[in-house]
């Protein structure tokens, strides 16, 4: 069964810096969609468009020219009901640590929710199931954000996009400069979030071996251009586009290639150590080798 | 709101101006403001005009661009205009009107109008001469550099002048990452369903409370790592420390400054012998 979509993104283009020496063509004609229930992944090479085209999904950037339908409603119809769109899009910027301001931990994160205008025991309600859901524990709920460490005050942040409940997720880099820990965590949090809530994920990154773990869709850009999307085994199996475009695909899939150049009959759609496993075993079993 | 401010608007050309030392700018500077201000008779304005002119087209800026500068101020620049054509009083009246009788009449007279237009000129020729020197022609460490040295004999007398200098550097250098910084927690707030644009005043000041303070967080970290930075490179004030560039004065450099002489006292004579139109 086909999911529906949340988010159309429709020919949009985006130059920056119009009309001057410093013209950029950041976004070329991207048209793609966002399925519902289901964690979708924006890769590409730093300075490939991924951060300007998910900016578009909630309209902090507005596009030169094309459309973003949001739930079947184009966001720039009436721009003056923008903030709205906002609340239904909810975004994670890169480091978002740095975003913290209020006294305690508590109120940072009430401050999306107290912006939409929710009853008072709601917001309590929903900043403690957020807080629950990024692991912050009470006892630091009273704490100033300032006095966390990076992981955690990460957390905070995630969780003060989280207690607005929105029906899209978006995330710009949300592991980066963690530890594999902290990635782990974060990630992992992320997707059981998506389970548990059934709302549409975005998660943009450039590290191919998260993605390949996490996501269910993926959208590849370079430079400017959507050049790949699938699912993982059809993202993955382009092993050669991707290195074009300036990415690493994941370690294993390397391994599966030059085992498959040595004559060696294994699926060219192994791109997690765990599949790779599975196939070597298989292979071994069978006395191929 | 207009965060892209143009900051910086060097615009390299590789010119003769370009090349010349700061300090020589610098003086050029100081002499080229003295005689706008000497400067009361329309000819002198005219000599000025023609030195912008000269160094506009030396310095290859192109003249778009410099125009492009004045825009901000074309308001400020008219609104001083019409006050002179109507507040000023001369001998010779033009026009008389009552708007309100017995109250309010609005007198013009000929020195009101010529007021009016050499004051716009002295504006657009000031700010069209020290932008081409100063911003379009020399980078701001230039500048700085240009200024420590310019003024080092002042630390005879005990002014800090290294240490200002370095923190002009280093303001200088920060305002972009500033501006950068403040325009990405802005939409990180704004996601957050941060209204900036409506509402009272009052509520349009807490409205950047959410802003101010992550900024304020994320400059004194800033701050803190250039001086943990700056300190493992043994950064330990300007004594013995020396430059990658010294400035050093070549023949153009005199030669440059003797002509910033040259007009300042030929506005001084065409003041006092030409006949022109004067500002009074």
């Amino acid at each position: 069964m086909s999911k529906m979509s949340v988010i159309d993104v429709k020919n949009v283009n985006f130059i920056y810096g119009k009309k001057t020496p410093y013209e950029v063509h950041a976004l070329q004609n991207i048209s793609l969609s966002i399925k519902e229930n289901c964690v979708t992944g924006i890769i590409g090479h730093t300075g490939s468009g991924k951060s300007t085209l998910i900016q578009m999904f909630n309209g902090i950037t507005k596009p030169d020219s094309g459309s973003i339908f949001v739930d079947g409603v184009d966001i720039w119809e009436k721009p003056k009901e923008i903030s709205k769109i906002r609340f239904k899009v909810g975004m994670v910027m890169q480091y978002p640590e740095y975003q913290l301001f209020a006294d305690t931990v508590w109120d940072d994160i009430a401050y999306g929710p107290k912006n939409m205008g929710i009853p008072e025991d709601e917001i309590k309600e929903r900043v403690e199931t957020a807080a629950a859901f990024c692991g912050i524990d009470s006892e630091i709920m009273t704490k100033s954000p300032f006095d966390l460490s990076g992981g955690q005050k990460r957390r905070v942040a995630l969780a003060g996009i989280m207690a607005m409940r929105p029906s899209v997720l978006v995330l710009d880099e949300p592991a980066a400069g963690l530890d594999p820990r902290g990635r782990r965590e974060i990630l992992g949090g992320i997707c059981k979030y998506q389970k548990e809530s059934g709302t549409a994920v975005v998660i943009v990154s450039h590290s191919m071996e998260d993605m390949a773990k996490y996501c269910d869709e993926l959208f590849v850009l370079a430079k400017g251009k959507l050049i790949l999307q699938g699912n993982c085994k059809e993202v993955f199996s382009e092993g050669e586009l991707l290195r074009s475009a300036g990415l690493d695909v994941p370690e294993i899939y390397g391994v599966v290639r030059a085992m498959r150049h040595k004559g060696v009959d294994i699926s060219k759609y192994i791109y997690t150590v765990n599949g790779a496993v599975d196939a070597i075993a298989e292979l071994l079993e069978g006395g191929v080798r | 709101m207009a965060l892209d401010i143009t900051l910086g608007q060097y615009y390299g050309t590789g010119s003769v101006i370009h090349k010349l030392d700061p300090r020589a700018k610098l003086l050029f500077v100081l002499f080229f403001i003295v005689s706008i201000f000497v400067a009361k008779d329309i000819y002198a304005f005219g000599l000025l005009a023609i030195v912008v002119i000269l160094s506009l087209i030396v310095s290859k800026v192109p003249i778009r661009l410099v125009l492009k500068g004045l825009k901000p101020l074309v308001f400020i620049i008219i609104f001083t205009s019409v006050l002179n054509i109507f507040l000023s009083r001369g001998e010779e009246l033009l026009f008389t009107k009552e708007i309100i009788p017995g109250f309010w009449t609005v007198n013009l007279y000929k020195e009101g109008l010529i007021n009016a237009g050499l004051l716009a000129m002295r504006i657009i020729i000031l700010l069209m001469g020290t932008s081409v020197y100063f911003s379009y022609a020399t980078t701001p460490i230039e500048l700085t550099d240009g200024l420590e040295r310019g003024l080092g004999f002042l630390k005879k007398i005990k002014v800090p002048v290294h240490e200002f200098a370095m923190m002009m550097t280093i303001a200088l250098r920060f305002i972009p990452t500033l501006v950068d910084e403040t325009s990405k927690i802005m939409n990180a707030q704004k996601a957050r369903g941060a209204d900036f644009s409506s509402g009272g005043l009052i509520k349009r000041a807490k409205a950047l409370i959410p802003i101010i303070i992550p900024l304020f967080v994320s400059s004194f970290r800033r701050a803190e790592e250039l001086a943990t930075a700056m300190e493992c490179r043994c950064y330990h004030g300007g004594n013995g420390r020396t430059r990658m560039n010294v400035l050093k004065m070549k023949f153009r450099d005199y030669v440059f400054i003797i002509l910033s002489m040259a007009m300042l006292a030929g506005v001084i004579l065409v003041n006092i012998y030409a006949n022109g139109f004067k500002l009074m």
